[in-house]
């Protein structure tokens, strides 16, 4: 547990809650503000990364465990995903060339 | 000499001591499955991704499809009961197991609550129209894409009750030790990750 959450070892737990909330209705929210497509795309990602480690480091307390442990799951998830991705993206433009032929 | 204490602390991690990655094999094990689960959705989302992108067609209009308020409902519901597992779960690590009992009951709950919306959910959408290989709103790859997504994650939501709801009744029986409700709350809070990435790419995006 961190300093703050001495007192009350639970609080971790409700400011996480609080905070995902938060960031949820951000992202709900965004749409309305008539943002430029990429930079609403930049947003909802990277708050979807955030409210990601929120939950793996405070509620599943990934951030308390070994950092090994830590780094197997993050960099086992994040650079098979990126590979995938990386591999899939470009055949995406192969399909959409052949199909406007 | 710094060669010798290195490969002794190699073989402290990984040469059958009893706690590799300084937890325990169960946690270990937990972590590698929810990593090669993670994999599982993570190929579900980019297969979604590219029928996406390789659509000639144009992608269903979400607000026209979706009721954004209950989406954004549903993902209330599944914060909130992944908050009470957490508690749940240091409550069973404090010794507290009455509060750990109600917390999954909590949690139980909100589990529930998430699959009924989803159920909702799915009535409307197949009312509409959607089915997996058409829809009356756009690209036909809509379809086969979310009740896939959606219906796999669905499944590991029940599952994550069935555990849950055992892990309860051991637990008012006193025959789960915390850590039994430590490794149930990790599964669930992997739920809850999974649908961070559905409700951003699927139905935000």
């Amino acid at each position: 547990m961190s300093a703050g959450s001495e007192g009350n070892p639970y609080k971790v737990y409700w400011v996480t809650w609080v905070i995902l909330l938060v960031i949820t209705v951000a992202m709900l929210l965004a749409e309305e503000l008539h943002m430029p497509r990429w930079f609403l795309l930049l947003f909802l990602l990277a708050f979807m990364m955030v409210k990601a480690t929120m939950i793996g480091g405070n509620f599943m307390h990934l951030r308390h465990e070994h950092r090994q442990m830590a780094w197997m799951v993050a960099t086992g998830l994040l650079v098979t995903s990126l590979i995938l991705f990386a591999f899939i993206t470009p055949e995406t433009w192969n399909v959409l060339a052949r199909s406007a032929r | 000499m710094a060669e010798a204490s290195h490969a002794a602390a190699l073989e402290a991690h990984w040469q059958g001591g009893v706690s590799p990655f300084g937890a325990t094999w169960q946690k270990t094990m937990m972590w590698i499955f929810i990593v090669t689960d993670g994999l599982l959705f993570s190929g579900l989302l980019c297969g979604y991704g590219f029928l996406r992108m390789a659509s000639p067609l144009p992608w269903p209009d979400r607000s026209e499809v979706f009721s954004i308020p209950f989406i954004a409902l549903m993902t209330f519901i599944l914060i909130t009961s992944s908050m009470f597992m957490a508690t749940a779960v240091l409550a069973a690590r404090l010794g507290d197991m009455r509060k750990a009992l109600r917390n999954l009951i909590y949690t139980i709950v909100g589990g529930a609550a998430f699959l009924g919306c989803q159920a909702v959910e799915w009535s409307h959408l197949i009312h509409d129209g959607a089915r997996l290989t058409s829809n009356p709103w756009g690209a036909p790859q809509f379809g086969a894409s979310f009740f896939l997504l959606t219906g796999f994650h669905g499944s590991h939501v029940f599952s994550g009750l069935v555990i849950l709801i055992i892990t309860a009744i051991r637990t008012a029986q006193r025959k789960t030790p915390p850590q039994g409700i430590e490794m149930a709350g990790l599964y669930w809070h992997f739920v809850d990750l999974v649908w961070v990435f559905i409700f951003t790419l699927f139905y935000l995006v």
